[in-house]
């Protein structure tokens, strides 16, 4: 074709937040395709997890993601504990279920701040990452850690909490809840964000299926997964909770569900607070593991994770596999390129949600 | 009406945050507050210590290194500079001798001068 034109996006562009390499073809104002290059952040975690013990590798696999360490370390322990034969007290597995939920939260609102900002709505980016830091601070004061949290232990939870700090949670999510519902409302009447986002390349439900896409992507297709109710971990078997779904696909379905997820997981906090029993919060692991095989999957913020664990008897795990929601939802950004305006690329990768530190591992 | 009202909901928080003082701090001029629980510069009691060494087993970083010389003749020394402050010592401790204050730990351009014997114990019957 004439005119045809390739422009590099990645590893380095403030398009991106993580390094990423695209190659993307256009013609004129038109996008005919594109390629990309994974691997600028692959640390080779699941070889280094072979290399150190079961303890150790709590806080190693908590450095796959920056944004979702909690829900890999839940994972990773759930897989140990199988392996192990022990099941972790009530409180663990609600205060588990809790930072699942609050890094939930603070996910969407991060990504809805990442969106907006691409789509030009300055003071929306504010407010969302404004109102992410209640999350972030609330998971600071109860684990000890904002980002790296370190919440998770073989056995349980290393952190319980008291009747103050309780009572600040319920308060803090409450305003929260206040803060979050002044900006969906925004959300579901801005125009100039329906405009942009609306009928951005959408996805349909075969494709996805094609693709084994999962997570919000798949629910914004009309794709009714959550593994939260299909293969709940405890102690999401006892939580009522609505899976969101949407029939639309494109970028807009992706905000809704994703904000809506956000109000979604705020109720499921108030919910977890509520019933959370009293008890201990750890049992005592021995250190070495009988030999075995486990595979735990759990629901993410960005969807399904999964972990298989292979023991051979001593502390150190003799595989550990790690698949993340990030990578299926990469291999869709070709197919999602084609056919766009090319200023509409960054509403396309926002609207995905990467995770590339999650997909190089 | 419904949606103007919808549409305009943000407005209220934005003429309050032209009122309210920012939400950022000026560190380091303002002193930050930091939860109670955070986890910053290790500290350790020496009096519990018995060096058994469980809490350099566990380190995932490498962040600490017990010496020891004979039996009863150790030290245990804390490098800064890779610690990741993942709490991992405190929870391996069966004696709770080491644990997080909630202080920062300040930067420097030499990394060794960070580091912290963090106890020195030498044979009572020689010293």
């Amino acid at each position: 074709m004439q005119n045809r034109i390739s422009i590099p996006i990645g590893p380095q562009h403030p398009l991106l937040k993580e390094p990423l390499s695209m190659m993307i073809d256009i013609s004129g104002e038109k996008v005919l395709g594109g390629s990309m290059r994974l691997g600028y952040v692959h640390r080779g975690i699941e070889r280094l997890a072979e290399q150190r013990n079961y303890i150790q590798n709590v806080l190693l696999i908590e450095r796959v993601c920056g944004i979702c360490s909690h829900v890999h370390t839940t994972t990773y322990c759930y897989a140990v504990e199988a392996l192990l034969g022990i099941e972790i007290p009530p409180r663990a597995q609600y205060i588990r279920a809790l930072m699942c939920e609050l890094e939930r939260i603070h996910s969407h609102l991060l990504w809805l701040g990442i969106l907006a900002k691409h789509v030009g709505l300055e003071t929306i980016f504010m407010h969302a990452w404004h109102d992410r830091e209640s999350s972030l601070d609330i998971m600071e004061a109860i684990s000890g850690g904002r980002v790296s949290h370190a919440a998770n232990q073989i056995g349980g939870v290393s952190f319980n909490l008291d009747k103050a700090q309780a009572e600040m949670i319920r308060s803090t999510i409450s305003n929260l809840r206040t803060q979050v519902e002044g900006l969906l409302n925004v959300i579901e009447t801005e125009p100039a964000l329906h405009a942009r986002t609306q009928g951005v390349a959408p996805v349909s439900a075969e494709m996805i299926r094609q693709y084994c896409v999962v997570g919000p992507i798949a629910r914004a297709s009309g794709v009714d997964i959550d593994l939260r109710r299909d293969d709940p971990l405890p102690p999401y078997d006892q939580l009522e909770f609505k899976v969101i779904t949407h029939a639309d696909g494109d970028a807009w379905a992706r905000t809704l569900v994703r904000a809506q997820e956000t109000r979604e997981s705020l109720n499921l906090c108030d919910t977890i607070m509520r019933d959370m029993p009293d008890g201990e919060v750890l049992v005592r692991a021995p250190r070495k593991v009988p030999p075995g095989e486990a595979i735990i999957r759990s629901e993410a913020p960005r969807g399904e994770v999964f972990y298989y664990l292979r023991s051979d008897g001593s502390e150190n795990p003799a595989r550990v596999k790690i698949r993340t929601p990030t990578l299926s939802a990469l291999s869709m950004i070709p197919a999602q390129l084609a056919a766009i305006q090319v200023a509409d690329i960054p509403v396309v990768l926002a609207g995905i949600d990467l995770c590339v530190a999650c997909a190089d591992r | 009406m419904e949606r103007l009202k919808k549409r305009f909901s943000l407005l209220s928080a934005i003429i309050d945050a032209l009122i309210e003082p920012p939400e950022t701090v000026g560190y380091p001029f303002t002193k930050l507050e930091l939860p109670e629980t955070y986890r910053g510069a290790i500290v350790i009691d020496p009096e519990k210590c018995t060096g058994c060494g469980l809490c350099v087993r566990d380190c995932p970083a490498q962040g600490l290194e017990l010496v020891k010389k004979s039996r009863h003749e150790f030290k245990l020394i804390h490098y800064p500079a890779r610690c990741a402050y993942c709490g991992q010592c405190s929870i391996s401790c069966r004696r709770k001798a080491i644990s997080h204050s909630n202080q920062l730990v300040g930067s420097t351009s030499n990394p060794e001068a960070l580091v912290v014997v963090l106890k020195e114990k030498e044979d009572e019957e020689q010293g």
